[in-house]
Protein backbone atom coordinates (compact mmCIF):
# COMPACT_ATOMS: atom_id res chain seq x y z
CA UNK A 1 0.00 0.00 0.00
CA UNK A 2 1.41 3.45 -0.93
CA UNK A 3 2.51 5.57 2.04
CA UNK A 4 -0.05 8.31 1.28
CA UNK A 5 -2.88 5.73 1.33
CA UNK A 6 -1.65 4.40 4.66
CA UNK A 7 -1.60 7.95 6.01
CA UNK A 8 -5.14 8.62 4.68
CA UNK A 9 -6.42 5.45 6.35
CA UNK A 10 -4.72 6.27 9.61
CA UNK A 11 -6.19 9.80 9.52
CA UNK A 12 -9.66 8.43 8.67
CA UNK A 13 -9.43 6.02 11.61
CA UNK A 14 -8.53 8.87 13.97
CA UNK A 15 -11.38 11.08 12.67
CA UNK A 16 -13.87 8.21 12.96
CA UNK A 17 -12.76 7.41 16.52
CA UNK A 18 -13.16 11.08 17.44
CA UNK A 19 -16.62 11.27 15.85
CA UNK A 20 -17.67 8.04 17.56
CA UNK A 21 -16.99 9.74 20.89
CA UNK A 22 -18.40 13.11 19.85
CA UNK A 23 -21.72 11.73 18.53
CA UNK A 24 -23.01 10.20 21.80
CA UNK A 25 -21.75 13.28 23.68
CA UNK A 26 -23.86 15.51 21.42
CA UNK A 27 -26.84 13.17 21.79
CA UNK A 28 -26.45 13.33 25.57
CA UNK A 29 -26.24 17.14 25.48
CA UNK A 30 -29.44 17.32 23.39
CA UNK A 31 -31.09 14.97 25.90
CA UNK A 32 -29.98 17.23 28.76
CA UNK A 33 -31.38 20.22 26.85
CA UNK A 34 -34.66 18.37 26.29
CA UNK A 35 -34.99 17.45 29.97
CA UNK A 36 -34.01 20.99 30.99
CA UNK A 37 -36.65 22.40 28.61
CA UNK A 38 -39.25 20.30 30.44
CA UNK A 39 -38.09 21.28 33.93
CA UNK A 40 -36.94 24.91 33.42
CA UNK A 41 -38.95 25.72 30.32
CA UNK A 42 -38.84 29.51 30.40
CA UNK A 43 -35.13 29.66 31.26
CA UNK A 44 -34.12 27.27 28.45
CA UNK A 45 -36.40 28.94 25.92
CA UNK A 46 -35.05 32.37 26.79
CA UNK A 47 -31.51 31.00 26.42
CA UNK A 48 -32.50 29.66 22.99
CA UNK A 49 -33.74 33.12 22.03
CA UNK A 50 -37.50 32.58 22.36
CA UNK A 51 -39.13 35.84 23.47
CA UNK A 52 -41.27 35.18 26.55
CA UNK A 53 -43.91 37.83 25.78
CA UNK A 54 -45.10 35.96 22.65
CA UNK A 55 -47.21 32.80 22.63
CA UNK A 56 -44.58 30.19 21.93
CA UNK A 57 -46.42 26.94 22.72
CA UNK A 58 -46.23 25.73 19.13
CA UNK A 59 -42.58 26.73 18.83
CA UNK A 60 -41.62 25.03 22.10
CA UNK A 61 -43.37 21.83 21.01
CA UNK A 62 -41.55 22.00 17.65
CA UNK A 63 -38.18 22.55 19.34
CA UNK A 64 -38.74 19.57 21.63
CA UNK A 65 -39.76 17.44 18.65
CA UNK A 66 -36.58 18.50 16.84
CA UNK A 67 -34.56 17.58 19.95
CA UNK A 68 -36.18 14.13 20.07
CA UNK A 69 -35.45 13.66 16.36
CA UNK A 70 -31.88 14.79 16.96
CA UNK A 71 -31.47 12.18 19.71
CA UNK A 72 -33.05 9.53 17.44
CA UNK A 73 -30.50 10.34 14.74
CA UNK A 74 -27.54 9.67 17.04
CA UNK A 75 -27.73 5.82 17.04
CA UNK A 76 -28.02 5.90 13.24
CA UNK A 77 -24.93 8.09 12.96
CA UNK A 78 -23.15 5.72 15.35
CA UNK A 79 -24.08 2.75 13.12
CA UNK A 80 -22.66 4.58 10.08
CA UNK A 81 -19.43 5.43 11.92
CA UNK A 82 -18.96 1.91 13.34
CA UNK A 83 -19.53 0.21 10.00
CA UNK A 84 -17.22 2.68 8.27
CA UNK A 85 -14.56 1.98 10.89
CA UNK A 86 -14.93 -1.77 10.31
CA UNK A 87 -14.50 -1.25 6.55
CA UNK A 88 -11.40 0.89 7.10
CA UNK A 89 -9.96 -1.83 9.38
CA UNK A 90 -10.65 -4.49 6.75
CA UNK A 91 -8.77 -2.36 4.18
CA UNK A 92 -5.93 -2.13 6.69
CA UNK A 93 -5.83 -5.91 7.09
CA UNK A 94 -5.57 -6.23 3.30
CA UNK A 95 -8.90 -7.99 2.78
CA UNK A 96 -11.61 -5.45 1.93
CA UNK A 97 -13.42 -7.45 -0.76
CA UNK A 98 -15.48 -9.62 1.55
CA UNK A 99 -19.25 -10.04 1.64
CA UNK A 100 -19.46 -8.63 5.15
CA UNK A 101 -18.22 -5.27 3.81
CA UNK A 102 -21.01 -5.27 1.21
CA UNK A 103 -23.48 -5.83 4.06
CA UNK A 104 -21.83 -3.01 6.03
CA UNK A 105 -22.19 -0.64 3.08
CA UNK A 106 -25.86 -1.58 2.69
CA UNK A 107 -26.40 -0.88 6.40
CA UNK A 108 -24.66 2.49 5.98
CA UNK A 109 -26.84 3.29 2.96
CA UNK A 110 -30.08 2.44 4.82
CA UNK A 111 -28.92 4.40 7.86
CA UNK A 112 -28.25 7.40 5.59
CA UNK A 113 -31.75 7.02 4.12
CA UNK A 114 -33.18 6.99 7.66
CA UNK A 115 -31.11 10.07 8.54
CA UNK A 116 -32.46 11.85 5.46
CA UNK A 117 -36.01 10.96 6.52
CA UNK A 118 -35.30 12.40 9.99
CA UNK A 119 -33.81 15.45 8.28
CA UNK A 120 -36.98 15.83 6.21
CA UNK A 121 -39.13 15.49 9.35
CA UNK A 122 -37.10 18.23 11.04
CA UNK A 123 -37.63 20.48 8.01
CA UNK A 124 -41.41 19.85 8.17
CA UNK A 125 -41.57 20.49 11.94
CA UNK A 126 -39.38 23.61 11.72
CA UNK A 127 -41.26 25.09 8.75
CA UNK A 128 -44.59 24.31 10.41
CA UNK A 129 -43.69 26.08 13.66
CA UNK A 130 -41.56 28.88 12.32
CA UNK A 131 -43.15 32.32 11.96
CA UNK A 132 -41.93 35.86 11.33
CA UNK A 133 -42.16 36.74 15.03
CA UNK A 134 -40.71 33.45 16.22
CA UNK A 135 -38.49 31.98 13.51
CA UNK A 136 -36.62 28.70 13.93
CA UNK A 137 -33.17 29.55 12.72
CA UNK A 138 -31.87 26.17 11.53
CA UNK A 139 -30.14 25.75 8.19
CA UNK A 140 -32.33 23.06 6.67
CA UNK A 141 -32.20 22.59 2.94
CA UNK A 142 -32.66 19.67 0.61
CA UNK A 143 -29.23 18.38 -0.32
CA UNK A 144 -28.71 16.61 -3.61
CA UNK A 145 -25.19 15.65 -2.50
CA UNK A 146 -26.47 13.67 0.51
CA UNK A 147 -28.89 11.67 -1.62
CA UNK A 148 -26.07 11.09 -4.09
CA UNK A 149 -24.01 9.71 -1.18
CA UNK A 150 -26.88 7.31 -0.38
CA UNK A 151 -26.95 6.10 -3.99
CA UNK A 152 -23.17 5.81 -4.00
CA UNK A 153 -23.29 3.58 -0.90
CA UNK A 154 -25.85 1.24 -2.50
CA UNK A 155 -23.77 1.06 -5.70
CA UNK A 156 -20.56 0.49 -3.71
CA UNK A 157 -22.27 -2.30 -1.75
CA UNK A 158 -23.03 -4.04 -5.05
CA UNK A 159 -19.44 -3.46 -6.24
CA UNK A 160 -18.13 -5.02 -3.02
CA UNK A 161 -20.51 -7.99 -3.45
CA UNK A 162 -19.19 -8.60 -6.97
CA UNK A 163 -15.61 -8.01 -5.84
CA UNK A 164 -15.99 -10.54 -3.02
CA UNK A 165 -17.37 -13.15 -5.43
CA UNK A 166 -14.57 -12.51 -7.92
CA UNK A 167 -12.01 -12.82 -5.15
CA UNK A 168 -13.53 -16.11 -4.02
CA UNK A 169 -13.37 -17.40 -7.60
CA UNK A 170 -9.78 -16.25 -7.96
CA UNK A 171 -8.82 -17.96 -4.72
CA UNK A 172 -10.34 -21.19 -5.99
CA UNK A 173 -8.46 -21.00 -9.30
CA UNK A 174 -5.45 -23.26 -9.63
CA UNK B 1 -19.80 -30.97 -9.67
CA UNK B 2 -20.11 -32.90 -12.99
CA UNK B 3 -16.47 -32.19 -13.87
CA UNK B 4 -14.27 -34.90 -12.34
CA UNK B 5 -10.54 -34.49 -11.94
CA UNK B 6 -8.71 -37.71 -12.78
CA UNK B 7 -5.26 -36.48 -11.84
CA UNK B 8 -4.80 -39.34 -9.38
CA UNK B 9 -5.35 -41.96 -12.09
CA UNK B 10 -2.88 -40.33 -14.52
CA UNK B 11 -0.32 -39.91 -11.75
CA UNK B 12 -0.69 -43.61 -10.87
CA UNK B 13 -0.23 -44.62 -14.52
CA UNK B 14 2.93 -42.49 -14.75
CA UNK B 15 4.14 -43.76 -11.35
CA UNK B 16 4.52 -40.18 -10.17
CA UNK B 17 3.61 -38.63 -6.84
CA UNK B 18 1.76 -35.36 -6.38
CA UNK B 19 4.85 -33.89 -4.70
CA UNK B 20 7.01 -34.71 -7.74
CA UNK B 21 4.43 -33.15 -10.06
CA UNK B 22 4.20 -30.02 -7.93
CA UNK B 23 8.00 -29.63 -8.09
CA UNK B 24 8.05 -30.12 -11.86
CA UNK B 25 5.25 -27.67 -12.69
CA UNK B 26 6.10 -25.21 -9.93
CA UNK B 27 2.68 -25.21 -8.29
CA UNK B 28 2.33 -25.68 -4.55
CA UNK B 29 1.38 -29.09 -3.25
CA UNK B 30 -1.54 -27.50 -1.41
CA UNK B 31 -2.98 -26.11 -4.64
CA UNK B 32 -2.46 -29.38 -6.50
CA UNK B 33 -4.23 -31.21 -3.66
CA UNK B 34 -7.18 -28.82 -4.05
CA UNK B 35 -7.25 -29.62 -7.76
CA UNK B 36 -6.88 -33.37 -7.20
CA UNK B 37 -9.72 -33.52 -4.68
CA UNK B 38 -12.04 -31.59 -7.01
CA UNK B 39 -12.31 -28.62 -4.66
CA UNK B 40 -10.91 -26.11 -7.18
CA UNK B 41 -13.37 -23.68 -8.76
CA UNK B 42 -11.36 -23.19 -11.93
CA UNK B 43 -8.13 -24.21 -13.61
CA UNK B 44 -5.87 -21.92 -15.60
CA UNK B 45 -4.88 -22.96 -19.13
CA UNK B 46 -1.24 -22.47 -18.08
CA UNK B 47 -1.69 -24.96 -15.20
CA UNK B 48 -3.42 -27.47 -17.46
CA UNK B 49 -0.72 -27.04 -20.08
CA UNK B 50 2.04 -27.60 -17.51
CA UNK B 51 0.36 -30.72 -16.13
CA UNK B 52 -0.23 -32.15 -19.62
CA UNK B 53 3.36 -31.41 -20.63
CA UNK B 54 4.86 -33.15 -17.58
CA UNK B 55 2.45 -36.09 -17.58
CA UNK B 56 2.48 -36.32 -21.40
CA UNK B 57 -1.28 -36.47 -21.66
CA UNK B 58 -4.31 -34.58 -23.02
CA UNK B 59 -6.61 -32.29 -20.98
CA UNK B 60 -9.32 -34.91 -21.43
CA UNK B 61 -7.16 -37.41 -19.56
CA UNK B 62 -7.17 -35.09 -16.54
CA UNK B 63 -10.74 -33.77 -16.69
CA UNK B 64 -13.92 -35.70 -17.28
CA UNK B 65 -17.51 -34.51 -17.65
CA UNK B 66 -20.19 -36.74 -16.13
CA UNK B 67 -23.95 -36.20 -16.33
Amino acid sequence: MPESDGYALSLTRKILRFLMVLNPVFAFLILVLLIASLIWESWVMTALGVKSELDSTKLIFAMRTIMVLGIAAAPLVQVVLKRLMAIVESVDSGNPFVLVNAERLKTIAWSLVSLEVIHFMIIVVAKGASSQELPIDIDLKFSFTRWLAVLLCFVLARVFEQGARMRDDLEGTI
Amino acid sequence: MPINVKLDDVLYERRMTLTELSEKIDITLANLSILKTGKARAIRFSTLEAICKVLDCQPGDILEFTK
